[in-house]
């Protein structure tokens, strides 16, 4: 479904990914790990159109979709819940997840909305409220409603855990372990690297903007060089992706 | 001191050089036609040491101000006011108060009163201007314009109202103007070169490092203020002798615009880029009031329209102007730089100890920092390190004073940091960096290490300060010294962040995450850097970075943090063997 | 008591204008960052459509209409040909941006029209009196007031209830999010800009039946008094500017009206009070009243 190609990106002086190649086949939950600053935002950021590749290319479901503004994308059915949430704090719940809609036609996002106050309680609860009076999981969970609004094939998760007390941290999931029993695709971006990786079929490994490590997830997290990838290895071995 | 004198001669040079230009321009324009021409010189001039008084303040501090101009009617009025003949202001103004009425100086005289007289007004505008951030300081410079305007139009028995005021006796020539321009280049140039203009340009470049550093907002923005305000006053004073009449019109938010133009095109950085922009300016409005066609369209206003498009222009193409920071003074500067012979001193440890305890910091509801704490001996690497939101950074803002904690205690030694401005805290001896690279973008390398050197001259003169081309060699910047800083690759640019803190010759260095973006090889060789140079001024060292590898490497003691608390800590093996340190990072499978 | 209604009416007309423009202006900053000082020209634009079709037969029953889809075209058309090539620029090269526009609309006017003032006819009914109870008012009041409300009543409405409106508040607070939720970068703008357009058209139309003139620099002193206002209530919050415009007007009628009692010919320097008061307020809350915070990390 998702196929990134020697994808090369740049801040300014910094590079950010060197080269990262991956893919994300139909149905399947990915996870990408690795330490602070080895670029697995800046991969989500780009898929997702936010940033311009300086080099390489991004295919979604066949078709090339580098440097595709993300509204294009979401229209094709790829959208991301990014770090931090990025909620918007002034709005509603229910605006948030209208804006969500922005894609749909004005009855299937009417619809659609109310679809998602079925889905999560939660957010029913605090519908008129602001979102920035919202705890922590509940913002979370506003960010992954708000995403699936425009009935998303392929879902790209940006540390969906982060600032989470352990019981919230549960709580996300469950809730993408009941996505994926839906068939929803998704590339999840995710701190608690062992339990991630537990939970996806397959798992890339990144580190200084290189993909160090690749596998079945299971697998991967017990690799050895999935901690080495945290406590930073040798020149050598994280050159040679 | 040489070095003073050094300054003096080049500012001196500078601007000799650029006037001397514009004189060949002015001479070879006069030789072309009448008397008129002798006025649009003296306009010229005029406009000139306005764009440079605007240069002073704007330029160097980056603070847009449209109030300028309310200074200049100030000091115009105050010129016409003492200058014009006792007989003559009886006629006028027969209701004058305060006496003024009996009151009649010379061109020399009224000139001192006018700048006198403005720059005390100015001094007292200037406290609310710069102590105020964001777009505050441009209204409150806004509203100084319509204050003035008010006054001036409706105070009848001083300024006639909105007639204005005529029969000011008339300087014949140029050559006043000649030498208050050249008067004003220099003292311009100089500013640049003096500590507090250094620090301007700081505040400019970065609001948030240079305090960090050391550098007070205020001091360094009022200074410049004070000093422009002397510069526009001379220009208005000067102007207002060499046409003989002032009416509100002549400083309307319009004109002031158009000053303001002259000095954004050619580039508000520098000296130099105020003078090619007063005088392209200059020409080129001129030549549009030609180019209108009275018969044909319904008046000259071509002015207007040469004014919007090059500015348009300019803004789209070239923000910073036309000439940047390219200028003469700066390539004088690196032209006579020698470098000073090296000296070898022994650093000196400090023998205080930065300790933080029970830190409390809520955002709204959110606890960003839970209890944490940390202490760090004289010398010693201390490596700060935990997953993601664990709160490294919030402690970081907490020590050096950006973030108030809701509880808690930050101390150097017998020293309370807790409720210490970040300047304070640089000050008392702490430098740091930060996450996301806040270098002084438009300087040049070597000014970027010299800023910080300057701070450390004044302030920490007590500590062994290191030389700043050794410390640009030891951080092998000294090849590059001469770029601005934004064109160095990003190894470099963490490098020169980290000689710059290093150059305040602190007691404790700050470093939030020094190696982030840079390969393998580049963090293994920051270790030694990092080491190195804050061995050269014995400096103990706190230290953010997700890379454990390069922590372990270089810490000699290992902070944890979790969730706002400290998880553990101990030695790099310690921490390492610690099965909940691989859980904070890793995550379990629960 | 009469005095002080008169007072009162007078400072809630003057401000309602600053508060339309101050909102187009809170609402353009909010989207990118630029304290436009061209917006004041959408007055001269609509004070030059009117001009137009007044002298080709213009009545005061459909002129509203011109007026407002002039105002905002011109917006719109300004962040086509500038803004949109600056708009990552720093805040000071997109103000420097719309000072250009202000310049090159002023030049316009005054090479194809004439830079001397051009008028027209006013409703015959805008300075009609009526009495209630004591006090008398005059018809444009009552209209100013009134069309002001309808106005800010609508645009609550267009921000809370359409999608336009929540992308537009949403792309203030966070742009890439809001381009993540497939909401299109040069059309959340050009709204804005539209928006802020038919607001100042509504503004230039309750200026221009009391004042039936056009000048090329008309807009000037309303946009300098609309961006006091608009930074007085907050750049970037609606209720902020809508208060700061209502602040302003008040203080304006209410020092001038009121001062000379205080000191015998004090009235003279009241906007200069006005003004001196406005300083010191940025010195105590540089931010505005209500604060609008822009998330960046350290």
């Amino acid at each position: 479904m998702l196929e990134v190609d020697q994808l090369t990106t740049r801040y300014g002086a910094i590079t950010a990914l060197h080269g990262v190649s991956l893919r994300v086949n139909a149905g399947e939950v990915v996870a990408l790990v690795g330490p602070n600053g080895a670029g697995k935002t800046t991969l989500l950021n780009t898929v997702a159109g936010l940033l311009r590749p300086a080099e390489g290319a991004v295919r979604f479901n066949g078709a090339d979709i580098t440097g595709t503004e993300p509204a294009t994308l979401v229209r094709r059915g790829l959208a991301l819940v990014p770090e931090h949430r990025r909620i918007f704090k002034d709005l509603t719940v229910e605006e948030n997840l209208r804006l969500g809609g922005a894609t749909l036609s004005a009855s299937q996002r009417r619809h659609k909305v109310h679809e998602m106050a079925d889905v999560f309680p939660v957010l029913r609860a605090k519908w008129s409220t602001s979102a920035g009076f919202l705890s922590g999981g509940e913002a979370q969970q506003l960010a992954v409603a708000r995403a699936l609004m425009c009935d998303p094939k392929l879902l790209l998760l940006d540390e969906p855990t982060l600032g989470l007390a352990p019981t919230m941290v549960d709580v996300v999931f469950d809730l993408i372990a009941r996505l994926r029993t839906k068939g929803l695709t998704m590339l999840v971006v995710e701190q608690n690297a062992t339990r991630a990786l537990h939970m996806a079929d397959r798992g890339y490994v990144l580190r200084t903007g290189h993909v160090v490590a690749d596998g079945a997830g299971a697998e991967l997290a017990a690799d050895s060089r999935l901690f080495e990838s945290f406590i930073g290895g040798s020149a050598e071995e994280s050159g040679a992706s | 001191m040489s070095s003073a004198l050094q300054r003096l001669s080049r500012s001196t040079i500078a601007s000799a050089a650029l006037l001397a230009v514009v004189w060949a321009l002015a001479t070879a324009y006069m030789q072309t036609g009448g008397s008129s021409r002798a006025l649009l010189i003296g306009e010229m001039l005029s406009n000139f040491i306005l764009v440079l008084g605007m240069q002073v303040f704007i330029g160097n501090t980056g603070v847009l101000s449209f109030g300028h101009m309310a200074f200049a009617q100030i000091a115009a009025y105050v010129t016409a006011i003492v200058a014009i003949p006792v007989a003559a202001k009886a006629k006028s103004l027969p209701d004058i108060p305060f006496g003024l009425g009996d009151v009649h100086l010379g061109p020399f005289g009224a000139t001192i009163v006018a700048v006198l007289v403005t720059v005390l007004i100015g001094a007292l505008f200037g406290v609310a201007v710069c102590r105020a951030g964001g777009l505050a300081p441009t209204m409150i410079t806004l509203a100084a314009l319509f204050i003035v305007e008010q006054v001036v139009k409706n105070w009848q028995e001083l300024t006639r109202g909105a007639g204005g005021l005529t029969g000011i006796p008339i300087v014949q020539g140029n050559g006043w103007l000649w030498l208050g321009a050249f008067v004003a280049l220099v003292v311009a140039h100089q500013f640049q070169e003096t500590r507090i203009g250094r620090f301007a340009v700081a505040t400019r470049e970065d609001e948030l490092a240079a305090p960090a550093l050391g550098i007070r907002l205020f001091t360094s923005r009022y200074a410049a203020w004070v000093l422009s305000m002397a510069f526009i006053a001379l220009g208005s004073s000067l102007r207002t002798q060499s046409l003989g009449n002032v009416n509100p019109k002549q400083f309307t938010l319009d004109a002031g615009i158009l000053i303001l133009v002259m000095l954004v095109v050619g580039g508000m950085r520098t000296v130099s880029g105020a003078v090619l922009g007063t005088v392209l300016i200059t020409v080129g409005n001129e030549l549009f009031r030609q180019l209108g066609d009275p018969q044909r369209w319904d008046i000259e206003r071509f002015p207007d329209l040469f004014l919007g498009g090059v500015m348009l222009l300019v803004m789209v193409l070239r923000p910073g102007g036309i000439l940047g920071d390219l200028d003469v003074a700066g390539w004088l500067r690196r032209r006579m730089y020698r470098r000073k012979e090296p000296t070898q001193v022994e650093p000196v440890a400090g023998d205080r100890t930065l300790s933080a305890e029970g830190i409390i910091v809520r955002f709204g509801g959110f606890t960003a920092l839970d209890g944490a704490g940390l202490q760090v001996r004289p010398g010693e690497v201390v490596g700060l390190i935990g997953p993601n939101g664990a709160g490294k950074t919030t402690l970081f803002n907490v020590i050096t004073g950006l973030v108030p904690e809701t509880d808690g205690r930050v101390s150097l030694g017998d020293l309370e940091l807790s409720d210490a401005t970040p300047v304070q805290v640089a000050r008392a001896g702490l430098a740091r960096t930060f996450q996301n690279l806040r270098l002084f973008k438009n300087l040049s390398v070597r000014d970027n290490v010299a800023l910080t050197s300057l701070v450390a001259a004044r302030h920490r003169a007590h500590r062994v300060r290191p030389d700043v081309d050794q410390l640009l060699e030891a951080a092998g910047l000294l090849d590059f010294a001469d770029r601005p800083a934004d064109t160095l690759d990003y190894g470099n640019q963490r490098r020169l962040e980290l000689a710059r803190a290093v150059a305040l010759a602190p007691e404790f260095l700050l470093l939030d995450e020094p190696t982030s973006g840079m390969s393998d090889a580049e963090s293994q060789a920051m270790v030694q850097s990092v080491r190195e140079m804050a061995a050269t001024v014995g400096a103990g060292v706190l230290v953010i970075d997700h890379d454990l590898g390069f922590i372990t490497r270089i810490s000699d003691h290992i902070v944890v943090l979790a969730e706002g608390q400290v998880l553990a800590e101990g030695t790099p093996a310690e921490v390492r063997a610690n099965p909940a340190v691989a859980a904070a990072y890793l995550g379990s499978q629960a | 008591m009469t005095k002080l209604l008169q007072t009162l009416v007078d400072g809630l007309g003057v401000g309602s204008t600053y508060a339309l423009l101050a909102l187009g202006i809170s609402l353009i900053f909010g989207v990118m960052h630029l304290v436009n000082f061209a917006h004041g020209e959408l007055i001269t634009v609509g004070a030059y459509t009117s001009y137009f079709f007044f002298i080709h037969g213009g009545s005061w029953w459909w002129m509203p209409v011109a007026i407002l889809a002039s105002a905002a075209l011109a917006s719109v058309f300004t962040e086509l040909v500038a803004f949109r090539w600056v708009r990552n620029a720093s805040p000071f090269t997109l103000l420097l941006t719309s000072f250009a526009i202000e310049r090159l609309s002023h030049a316009l006017w005054q090479i194809f029209i004439s830079p001397k003032q051009r008028t027209f006819r006013k409703p015959s009914w805008v300075f009609n009196q009526f009495s209630l109870g004591s006090v008398r008012f005059e018809v444009m009041d009552l209209v100013t007031i009134g069309v002001t409300g309808v106005t800010l009543v609508i645009t609550a409405v267009v921000f809370k209830r359409t999608l336009f409106g929540v992308a537009v508040r949403g792309a203030a607070e966070d742009f890439d999010a809001a381009r993540l939720m497939g909401v299109k970068a040069n059309r959340v703008i050009s709204g804005a800009f539209a928006f802020a357009g038919l607001l100042a058209g509504v503004a230039a139309c309750l200026i221009l039946m009391r004042t039936p003139a056009a000048e090329p620099a008309m807009g000037a002193d309303w946009l300098l008094k609309a961006v006091i206002a608009a930074v007085i209530g907050g750049l970037g919050s609606f209720t902020g500017a809508v208060v700061g415009g209502l602040v302003l007007g008040l203080l304006e009628t209410f020092t001038r009206a009121y001062l000379p009692d205080v000191a015998d010919g004090w009235d003279r320097f009241s906007t200069a009070v006005v003004f001196i008061l406005i300083a010191a307020f940025f010195v105590v809350r540089p931010d505005g009243v209500f604060k609008v915070s822009h998330a960046e990390r350290v």
